[in-house]
Parts: C-alpha cells; structure tokens; sequence
C-alpha cells in the first residue's frame, strides 16, 4: 500500500499549496516551535507525528491562525497558501480560515439541528443564493463526510445525539460545506471506535481528490494508511519530512527510527 | 455566677479530662506501641470528649428550654382570676411574678436579706418596690400579696428544677465520661464512632436550615389563616383597591400591590437584563485577563452596596432628574408636566436595574465560561468572527442558563422593599404610567406592621397574607430557574 501511495504521489501533481519559512512559536517564555521550515503539497494527505508535546498541533494551528484565539501565542517566520503570506497584516485571519477549515480531536458538533450544523458555515459565507441552494450545498457536504445515508431522514435532529463516529464526519461535513482548498485535521480519530476509525480514513482518502489534507495523528499505522507525506516533529522541531513510504521503511534521521520503532514517545 | 453556667463548665472541663485520659489509656493498653491501636490516639480522645459533653448538654440544653414552661404553667395555674386587671391579660400579670422573682434572686444575691428572709417577706410589712427598687428591679405597680406568693413559689420551684437537673446531668456525664475512657483499647474502632459523630453535627446543620424554612412557612400560614378568618379572600385575592383603615372595614386586595410590584420588576429587569448580559459577554468572551481581573470584582461590588443606599441614591440623584427631563413644565429640559414627584415606577425600576446587573452578569459570566471551548473553536474554525459566534453558538447554547438568571434577578426584583419604599412612594393603583407614584407587596408589608400594631385586626394581619403570597410567588420563580439551570447542566456533563 506504501508502494501505491508513493506513485499516486510521484503521478499526481506536485503544486506546492503550503510554504512555511522558519516557524517559531512561543507560548509566553515557551519556546514550543523551533524553526519549522515545511512545503505541503496541494491534493496530498500530509501527517504530523511525533510524541506528545512535540508541537505537532500547535504547527497545525499556525496554519490557519486559530492560535490567534490564546492571547500568549506568539508567531514569527513566514507562512504562504497559495504563495500569500497569511501573517501579512491584511490578511483577515476570520477569511483565512474559511479558506483552511479545521476538524478537532473531539467531535464538537454544535448544540443545533443536523442541518443547521452542516448550514452554518455556508450561511455565514453567503454561499447560498436561496433555500434550495443551501439544502444542496448541505446534501452535497454530508455525501462527502460519506453520512448523508445514515441521518437524510432526521436533518432536523440534533447534531449532539449522534454516535461519536458519526459527529465526526458531520464535523467533517460541515468543515467541507465551506469549500475549503485546505483541511486540518488534529488527531480526528483519537476519540473514535476502531470501525468509525476505518470510515474517518476513507474519507479523508476520498478528501485528497479535492483538498490539500494535513492530519496529526498519534497512530502511525493511521499516518501509514492515509497520508502520501509525513513530517516528523521531536521537541518541538521537525526532523525529518518525506514520502511516507520512504520515512517508515527507510528513515534518516536516528531519532525518526527511534520513534516508529517505539524506542522513543 | 449561676448554676446552669457552674454546670457547663464542669461539663467541658470533665471532657478535657476524657480526651487526654482516653488517649493515654489507648497508647497504654496498647503497650506504647501506637502501631497497634486501631485508630490514632485523637480519635480516643475525641471520642471520650464526645461521649462526655454531648450528651450531658444536649440534655441541658432540652432542660433550660423545658424547664420555665412548664414552671410557668404551674404558677398560672395558681394564680387567681381577681388580679388579672381591667383590660390587661394573664401574660402581663405573669411577667410582674417573673420580674419579682428575679427582683428576689438579685436581693438574695447582693446580701441585703438572706434566703430564708425572703420566704418570711410580707407585703404588710415591707415596702417590696422599694426594696426591688433598691437592687435595680423596677416593677411597674406595687406588688400584691398573691404576686408575692406566686414569686415566691416561682423561685422555689426554679431551685427544685435546678438541683434535679445538677442530679441528673452530673451522672450522665459522668457515665458517659467513665464508659469511654474504659472503652479505649486499641480494638475499638474510635475513628469511625468520631466520624460519624461528625456525620450527625452535618445532618444537624442541614436540617436546621430546612426546619427553619418549614417554621417560617408555618407561621406565615397561621397568621395568614387568622386573616381569612376576618377578612373574605375573594376580596384579597380579586378586589380592585388598597385602602387599610385602622378603623376597621378596610379595603385590603392585593392586586394593586401586584401590578405595582410586576410593573416595576418589569423595568428594573429591561434595564438589568441587556446591560447585565452585555457586561457578561464582554467581560467572559472579549476582555483581556487584566481587564478582568479588575473588572469584574469592580462589577461585584455593586452587588455588595447595601439596597437602602440604592434606595437614597433614587430618592436624591435619579427621582429629580427624571422630574428635569419629564416635568416642570417650562423649566424642564423637554418642557413636559408629565412627572410631578420623585417617587415614581420609573424611578424605583431603573434603580433597582442597576442593583439586578451584577446579579445577572455575574450569573450569565459563569453560564457563558462553562459553554465548551470546543464549540467556540469549531465556529471560529470554520472562519466565524468573534461575534457572529456568540450570536449563534455561544449564546443559544446558555440561553437555559441565562433564563434560569433572569428569572433569579426577577425573583430579586419581586422581593425587594427599600429601593420601592424610597423610590416609587405610597400610593396603591392600577396605573400604566411609569411616571406616576405607585407601591409593591413589600413596602406595604413594611407599613402594616410598623408603629403601635394589634395583630388581631386584620389591617395587620393582611401583612402575613400579603408575605405568605410574595413567598410562594418568589418560590415559584425560584423553582422554574433552578429547574431550567439544571436541565441545562445536564447538557455539557
């Protein structure tokens, strides 16, 4: 399967769709990113791995700029999409992450109905030009977080009633309602069952034909199954970044090695 | 220094003694080896004090309460119908043998006559006012022979009661004293007869808090049924006017006190509501931890100012000018006659509103803080402001909570009296005017009962019928808030 991902990686195209330059974060006197320099390809499944604490979420977060919302945070070095700088000062950071949507550890739909919650998103945007518009735009969204089956007849539902597997990919949907060209993804399967594990992934291997995907996971048979390229984070730097196949069978660095043989973590 | 006193503190002084004889026998039954007493040394000690005092002044405690009632009801009995005056009663007659008794036990005490001279005392003989006088007991007439004897009977049978108290509170405190400190070997399991002697001092406390409400309750209801024995509810409950008359035949509905105190809830709840709410959403979702930090103690002193100096502060600074901006005709600031005096709905209710803000915000601040992070990071992930949020996450997600608060201020508002009585005047009526004067249930409760009052008319009774209706009506609110708080906890657990 390694060997498969590989060449659809090496066939696909190459466009770079995230460029970060020297990354640092700093949480007040924490030095939690040091010097991070990665480019993510656009319709790949990118993962970060590493042990806890590494610093791999906090990357995830600049990237979308969601660690604007913790007042300590700081940011410097340079991050493009699509070769803009998305810490320039004219950036709105609220439009940035309409562009680069964000699905969390735990499911966290939101205390309204089926619908309302996959809605909100384009609403907000003004995606819809009227009701029929946005019942499509919804349909579509849940057809793609691959759950349109399992609740087209109780969209009037809450979101809250759903198994856990099944918030998930309507927190997947609601992500993708907003056309995003990318999607973040932190550890989406962490608080999910074996099997809703195995639907999360497939869908976010279909996710690739659309999107620039970048998941954190802890599993590394996960980041082995789902992502075309992986980024090993240790101590809050990266050590190594490459094909997948290639960091799992033949890693560089003695730290990458250490870690997927389970020495360290 | 009195017996019940002396009695005490033998009491504790005996327990001391328990606790530190209990603890040395464990460690000594057990050899000096503390490793194999069951439970630490204190705990034997505790324990013999507990078993020593309790006991001994629970029973005390009982006796003191016991004892002049049923004293009392010996000496009524023998008291004749003959010295009960004109337009007096027995309970004044026996407050004059109580105070001659105590008058006695002071002239016994200082050495002006002796015991035994006491009992010998004549009202032929000896001027017994003057003689109480002289010792600092005034009594309001000259006393009578058969008040005299009924004093004297008094105070013998307070002494009998006395000495059977010493004679059965000393032994027991003794026996639970030697019993315990006998019990302290090291296979007693004095840690858990300590515990849960502690577990009946929290029963206790909790219960008393209930008790009270239930006696509270209890003698509302009495009184409140005593007025419906004078006075028809159907009167009270949908006349249209409020006119007491200490003359009797008395006007006494509440609905005009029910539509003044809804109309100015109604006012200080616009005010404090979307103040209270907005002050709550800045200080919880915008303000920076310093502004915070200062902010909000700020905010919660408002909630420590005492309700009558809100009350001088609508009598003195909002009353005049609001008659500025809606009165005086050419000399106001709109030219308007509309406003003529202070007191006015208008007045009371937009400052008992700024009294409710800190309420409400403190309330809704601690509601909106225990809305899940995750819900505000998956809006503002999907590139929502800040606001747009609030507006549709964070807010209808506390809203139960936020009704429950409202509802809490609004029993607040119901029950408040001094901010009304300073603010809004006197008069009773059915008016939808804000501008005009007009009074709640409280204030006129206040009024019924103050001054010279006789509780057997009903112009006074009307009080307790008037609280019994304000309490079930606060209580109701009280209700329905905690129960919608409580559904809505349910959501995030």
């Amino acid at each position: 399967m390694n060997d498969k991902n590989i060449m659809e990686s090496h066939m696909g195209t190459t466009a770079i769709k995230i460029s970060a330059r020297d990354v640092q974060v700093y949480y007040g006197d924490n030095h939690a990113i040091k010097d991070v320099s990665i480019d993510i390809e656009d319709k790949t499944v990118t993962a970060f791995i590493g042990p806890s604490g590494c610093g791999k979420s906090t990357f995830l977060r600049c990237l979308n700029r969601m660690n604007d919302t913790i007042d300590i945070c700081n940011v410097t070095g340079s991050i493009r999409i699509d070769d803009e700088d998305i810490y320039d000062r004219r950036v709105d950071p609220v439009q940035l992450r309409a562009k680069v949507g964000m699905v969390f550890q735990k499911p966290n739909p939101f205390p309204k109905s089926i619908y309302d919650n996959v809605a909100y998103g384009p609403r907000i945007h003004g995606l819809a030009q009227n009701k029929a518009d946005l019942d499509e735009i919804v349909e579509r969204a849940l057809r793609r977080g691959a759950i349109w089956n399992e609740v087209k007849d109780r969209l009037q539902s809450p979101g809250t009633g759903l198994s856990g597997g099944q918030q998930q990919r309507l927190c997947i949907a609601r992500a993708v309602a907003t056309e995003p060209e990318v999607l973040l993804m932190d550890e989406p399967c962490s608080a999910l069952d074996p099997i809703a594990t195995a639907q999360v992934e497939e869908l976010i291997d279909e996710l690739r034909q659309s999107f620039s995907v970048v998941i954190v996971t802890h599993s590394m048979q996960q980041a082995a199954r789902v992502s075309q390229k992986t980024a090993f984070f240790h101590l809050g730097n990266m050590v190594e970044y490459g094909e997948t196949g290639q960091i799992f069978t033949t890693p560089q660095d003695p730290r990458t090695e250490s870690y997927i043989t389970g020495r360290i973590g | 220094m009195s017996t019940t006193s002396l009695l005490v503190i033998a009491i504790l002084i005996l327990a001391t003694l328990g606790y530190f004889l209990a603890s040395k026998r464990a460690i000594s039954t057990a050899g000096g080896d503390r490793r194999k007493l069951h439970s630490l040394p204190v705990y034997y000690g505790s324990n013999a004090a507990m078993f020593t005092a309790i006991p001994a002044l629970g029973v005390l405690l009982i006796w003191l309460l016991a004892q002049p009632m049923l004293v009392e009801r010996n000496i009524l009995s023998t008291i004749p119908d003959k010295l009960i005056p004109e337009g007096s009663s027995i309970g004044l007659v026996m407050s004059d043998v109580r105070r001659v008794a105590d008058g006695l036990e002071v002239v016994v005490s200082t050495g002006t006559l002796s015991q035994n001279e006491t009992l010998k005392l004549d009202t032929e003989q000896t001027d017994i006012r003057a003689l109480l006088a002289g010792v600092g007991a005034a009594v309001g007439s000259d006393v009578q022979p058969e008040v005299l004897k009924a004093a004297q009977n008094y105070r013998a049978q307070t002494k009998m009661g006395q000495s059977w108290m010493v004679l059965i509170i000393v032994p027991l405190a003794l026996i639970g004293f030697a019993l315990s400190v006998l019990a302290a070997k090291p296979t007693f399991r004095a840690r858990n007869t300590v515990e849960r002697g502690i577990l009946a001092l929290l029963v206790l406390a909790a219960s008393l808090a209930i008790l009270t409400t239930i006696g509270i309750v209890f003698s509302m209801l009495f009184e409140s049924i005593n007025f419906f024995k004078l006075h028809s509810w159907t009167d009270f409950f949908f006349g249209g006017s409020w006119a007491p008359n200490f003359r009797g035949d008395s006007d006494l509905s509440i609905l005009p006190l029910l539509w003044g105190t809804i109309y100015i809830s109604i006012i200080a709840l616009i005010v404090a509501v979307p103040v209270g709410l907005f002050a709550a959403i800045y200080l919880s979702e915008y303000a920076g931890p310093r502004v915070r930090a200062f902010a909000k103690p700020l905010l919660e002193i408002l909630a420590g100012i005492p309700t009558i100096v809100y009350g001088l502060f609508a009598l003195v600074t909002v009353g005049p000018a609001l008659v500025r901006v809606f009165g005086r005709g050419q000399e106001g600031l709109l030219g308007l006659e509309w406003m003529s005096g202070a007191t006015a709905v208008l007045t009371a209710g937009l400052v008992m509103g700024i009294m409710l803000i800190p309420f409400v915000s403190s309330l809704s601040d601690d509601i909106i803080n225990a809305v899940p992070q995750s819900l505000r990071d998956g809006s503002l992930g999907l590139g929502a402001t800040p606001s747009e949020t609030i507006r549709q996450i964070v807010l209808p997600a506390a809203l139960p909570g936020i009704v429950g608060a409202v509802l809490l201020a609004a029993s607040r508002a119901i029950g408040e009296t001094m901010i009304v009585v300073l603010g809004a005047g006197a008069i009773a009526k059915f008016s939808a005017n804000p501008l005009d004067a007009m009074t709640t249930i409280t204030t006129r409760i206040v009024s019924q009962l103050t001054g010279d009052t006789d509780f057997a008319s009903p112009e006074t009774l009307v009080a307790f019928a008037l609280g019994l209706t304000l309490f079930v009506l606060t209580l109701g609110l009280n209700v329905i808030a905690l129960y919608i708080v409580r559904k809505y906890r349910e959501q995030y657990d």
